[in-house]
This record gives structure tokens, C-alpha cells and sequence, in this order.
């Protein structure tokens, strides 16, 4: 531990001096799962705990198969923990609630059958909202995203950033408070995925949500972060967290700084020593 | 080639073969008694269309075609659904459908002739029978075909079970089950002419069978042209609503 010092860099644990009396938009505690199988079954995570304060943009690494989707999941409330609560705003969450959470998923996952704008309404129409108010919303959440005027194309005739561009606009249609992505750039290329997660700055900064973001790359964690959690191997754990203190709005030019690579490399220390 | 060089190209290759068949026995190059020309056998499809005999046999193939249509592809549908959403049944039966699948159904219909009797229902059944597994196996393809994402993404905006069936399930194997929806019409079809053709008293495939065995070849050819025309066109306008949802596949 005696080079960490070195770096300056503070553990976060706390959130910006005014938020800290806030309720937290995401609190875990103690939270384990076990999957079902032979021999008593298979630890996934354990002893999770988590706070995320509101408004800020929390991301999670950590190896493949940690079980950090699985974790996203249980945020969402597609999926049930073995032990352990998580509460949204002070409510436990135990089935998907749309009007508190929006999911974006791995991949598009945009409906082949559906135009851009009717992807996007698709939220309000489970709901039964009037037509004319769901277009109204959708045709916002577009221009939001940057895709005024595409709104009739199918997922077929967008490019794969422009999927999830739409795929974002479904997830704040409803307006929650929280946004919870699961790897959503992952089948990007390179520079598509920069210019995404800017993008995703650029929106998040202009919604003020509570974002919780999943990747495997490094680079795009600490772009993107208030705050990494690291996650070990099966059983996933949370070993470290890493307060970003970048300065906001971020650019591509901070990429280089010497914080920067120091922040990227205590995070990579930390999968590496784990594994 | 652009669209409109290939279908005149299209219609050239329709007229060819529509000239080859009228000009072959014209001129002599075959037997007319084996076949007939295209304008003989069109005019002899007029004489046969007004017939009642004719009428009522078209009347009863219709009815028996609808009728097994009706009853295989629900039945079918139900029963695919069921063995790929239910794991258990669907292990437990799986393998025997897929064997029953293999054989060739003809092999049963002496079967249905002495359960039911040579009859309307006879027919209807035979035919329901082999429809049933094409319709069965299409079903449970499709249902297999649609993507957990699409569930997940639902279910994450709080869709209910009813809504995840109508606005999911459904689109999402819109374009297998209209290509099943077609396959099995023609195995419908097959199944109700097999069955007249084998032993019965009306019917279009009755009349046909006749006719060959008469070898009355006009009307034999007659009789083809109507079963060619009814089949395509049902085939045809299933595969315009399928080219149309064919690019939600993906």
C-alpha cells in the first residue's frame, strides 16, 4: 500500500459536500448471491455493499464473470439476490420499477420491428399513455440524443452508435432518477466508443441522473467516473473504490494527463493483483 | 439487371412455356392424346367450371382444405409453444415428435380409412395429422428464435406477461410463423389430395384420379390448372405479408 500514497490520489467514500445529506439514489448492504447448483451451489457476489449518492455517475469494473451484470441486474429488479437489500431513494427495489430505474443493455437490444420512435415510445406504451404525449416525449428524447429527424428509421438502417444513441433515448423516456448501463458501448469501435461516452457526459450533464455504468475498459471508467468500484473474481467482491477527481466537463485531452494514466493504473493494479 | 428486365424476363420464360405446351402436340412433336394443347385444355377448364358435378367437388376439397387448416395450425401452434416454453414436456416429447416427423404420412392413411371410413372427416383428419407436425415444429423453432434480450428489455420497463406476449412474442416470430403458416398449407394441401386421390367419391383429387385412370388428359390438365392456381395464389399472398416483416430478422 505504500505506493498509493505516492499517487495523492483520495479514496473516496464520500460524495460532493452538498449532496452529502441527500438520500443515496442507490444503497446496498451485505448483499450475497449464491447460484443454485450442485454441492450447495455457486458464491457470485458477496458481502456487496454500495452507496451511490444522487446525481453522480458511479462506474464498475472488474473481470469477466465477476458477476457485476448480475449485480446490475438486481439493481434493476430482474433479478432476485439470495440475501441482502437494495434500495432506490429509500424504497427496496424486488421487481422492475421504470418510473425509478431505466436499464440500457449490452447491446442495443433495440426491437427489429419497431422504427426508432416507436423503440423509444415503446416504455410509454406499456403504460398506456395517450399517442400524441408519447410522441411528443420521444421526438424530445431524440433530438436529446442527437438523432433529431431519424426517428422513422429502423434499427436495421442504424449505424451501431446511433443504436444506442435510441437505446438511451428509451431509457430516459420515463424520466427516472437512475440510469443503469450495462456495458452499453462494449460492441462499439474504438473511436465510436469515445465519442459515445462523450456523448453520455454531454446527456448525463444536461438530465443530472444518477448513473451507475458497467465496462470492461479501463480508459472509459475513469473518462466517464465520479467514482470506479472495482470488483474482484468469482465471488465478486468490491475491493476498491477510486474517486475521479477530474475536473468537469471532461475532454479527450485529459486523457493524457499524468493523473489520468496514475488513476488507470491503480485501477488495473487492483484487477491484477486480484487475479 | 434492373427490377423490370427481370420480370420481362420473367414473363418471357411464363410464355415460353406456354407456347412450348401448345405448340409440342400442334405439331405433332407429341402425342396430343398425352397432351393436350394449352387452348383445348382452357377451353375444356370453361365447359368443367360450369359443371356441378365439378362445382360441388371444388365445394368439398375447399371445405376439407379449410376445415384441416383450421384445426392443424392452432393445434400445432398450442403444441409447439408448449414443448419449447415447458422444458420438461418438451424433453419428454421432443424426440418421439422429431421420429414421428421422419416418416412419411401416407404410410398412415389406410389407417384413418378403417378408423373413420372413406368420408369428408376421413380426409380432414388425414390431413390435420400431417399438418399438425409441420406447424408443431415451425411453432417451436419460432418461439425458440426470439431473444432473451428483447424479454429482458420488456421486462425491465415493467411489461406484464400479457404484454410481453402481444408486443414481443408475437412480433418477434411474426415472419417464422407466416413462412410456417405457408409450409403447412402445403402440406395441408397434399394431405387432402392424397387422400381423395387414394379412395373416395367427390373431390377435386377424386376427379382427377378419375380422369387419368379415364385417360380423359384435357380434363385431367383442366384440373391441375385449378389446384396449380388455388395453391400459388395462397402461397403468394402469405409470402408478400412475410417479405414484409423479412427484415425484422436479424
Amino acid at each position: 500500500m505504500q505506493h498509493m500514497a505516492n499517487l495523492n490520489i483520495p479514496v473516496a467514500e464520500r460524495e460532493p459536500a452538498g449532496a452529502a445529506h441527500a438520500k443515496a439514489a442507490i444503497e446496498i448492504s451485505d448483499l450475497s448471491h449464491v447460484y443454485a447448483g450442485a454441492q450447495g451451489g455457486v458464491p457470485a457476489l458477496e458481502d456487496i455493499s454500495m452507496r451511490v449518492g444522487s446525481g453522480r455517475f458511479v462506474v464498475i469494473v472488474g473481470p469477466s464473470g465477476c458477476g457485476k451484470t448480475s449485480l446490475l441486474m438486481m439493481m434493476a429488479g430482474l433479478r432476485a439476490q439470495s440475501q441482502g437489500e437494495i434500495f432506490c431513494h429509500g424504497a427496496p427495489i424486488r421487481a422492475p420499477d421504470p418510473r425509478r430505474v431505466g436499464v440500457i443493455f449490452q447491446e442495443a437490444s433495440l426491437f427489429p420491428w419497431l422504427s426508432a420512435l416507436d423503440n423509444i415510445e415503446f416504455p410509454l406504451s406499456l403504460r398506456g399513455d395517450p399517442k400524441d404525449e408519447r410522441r411528443r416525449r420521444a421526438e424530445k428524447m431524440l433530438e436529446l440524443v442527437g438523432l433529431g429527424g431519424f426517428g422513422e428509421r429502423y434499427p436495421h438502417e442504424l449505424s451501431g452508435g446511433m443504436k444506442q444513441r435510441v437505446s438511451i433515448a428509451r431509457g430516459l423516456v420515463q424520466d427516472p432518477p437512475v440510469l443503469l448501463m450495462d456495458e452499453p458501448f462494449a460492441a462499439l469501435d474504438e473511436q465510436t466508443r469515445m465519442t459515445m461516452g462523450h456523448e453520455l457526459l454531454r446527456i448525463w450533464s444536461l438530465t443530472s441522473k444518477t448513473v451507475v455504468f458497467i465496462t470492461h475498459s479501463l480508459t472509459e471508467a475513469v473518462y466517464l467516473a465520479d467514482e470506479v468500484l472495482v470488483m474482484s473474481a468469482r465471488p465478486g467482491r468490491i475491493i476498491d473504490r477510486i474517486a475521479i477527481p477530474l475536473p468537469r466537463p471532461r475532454n479527450y485531452e485529459m486523457m493524457a494527463t499524468d493523473v489520468f494514466g496514475q488513476l488507470r493504473e491503480r485501477i488495473w493494479q487492483q484487477i491484477r493483483s486480484d487475479a | 439487371m434492373s427490377r423490370i428486365q427481370i420480370i420481362v424476363a420473367r414473363l418471357a420464360l411464363l410464355a415460353l412455356v406456354l407456347a412450348v405446351w401448345e405448340l409440342l402436340p400442334r405439331l405433332q412433336i407429341v402425342n396430343p392424346l398425352l397432351l393436350p394443347p394449352l387452348s383445348d385444355v382452357m377451353s375444356t377448364l370453361g365447359n368443367l367450371l360450369l359443371r356441378a358435378q365439378v362445382q360441388e367437388a371444388i365445394g368439398v376439397t375447399a371445405a376439407e382444405v379449410i376445415v384441416a387448416f383450421l384445426i392443424a395450425v392452432p393445434l400445432g401452434a398450442a403444441l409447439g409453444v408448449l414443448i419449447s416454453e415447458n422444458e420438461y414436456v418438451g424433453e419428454v416429447f421432443k424426440p418421439l415428435l422429431f421420429y414421428v416427423f421422419s416418416i412419411p404420412k401416407s404410410i398412415f392413411l389406410p389407417m384413418f380409412i378403417l378408423v373413420i371410413g372413406i368420408n369428408f372427416w376421413q380426409k380432414v383428419a388425414y390431413a390435420a395429422f400431417t399438418t399438425t407436425f409441420v406447424v408443431l415444429i415451425s411453432a417451436a423453432s419460432a418461439v425458440e428464435s426470439v431473444k432473451q434480450e428483447y424479454i429482458l428489455v420488456a421486462r425491465s420497463y415493467g411489461a406484464t406477461r400479457t404484454q410481453i406476449l402481444t408486443r414481443v412474442y408475437v412480433p418477434s416470430m411474426m415472419p417464422l410463423l407466416l413462412e410456417a403458416l405457408r409450409i403447412s398449407m402445403i402440406f395441408n394441401f397434399t394431405g387432402v389430395m392424397i387422400a381423395e386421390m387414394y379412395a373416395s367419391r367427390t373431390g377435386i383429387g377424386h376427379l382427377i384420379s378419375g380422369w387419368g385412370e379415364n385417360f380423359q388428359m384435357r380434363e385431367l390438365f383442366a384440373g391441375v390448372i385449378i389446384l396449380s392456381a388455388v395453391a400459388i395464389l395462397f402461397n403468394e399472398t402469405v409470402r408478400f405479408f412475410e417479405d414484409r416483416c423479412s427484415t425484422w430478422r436479424t
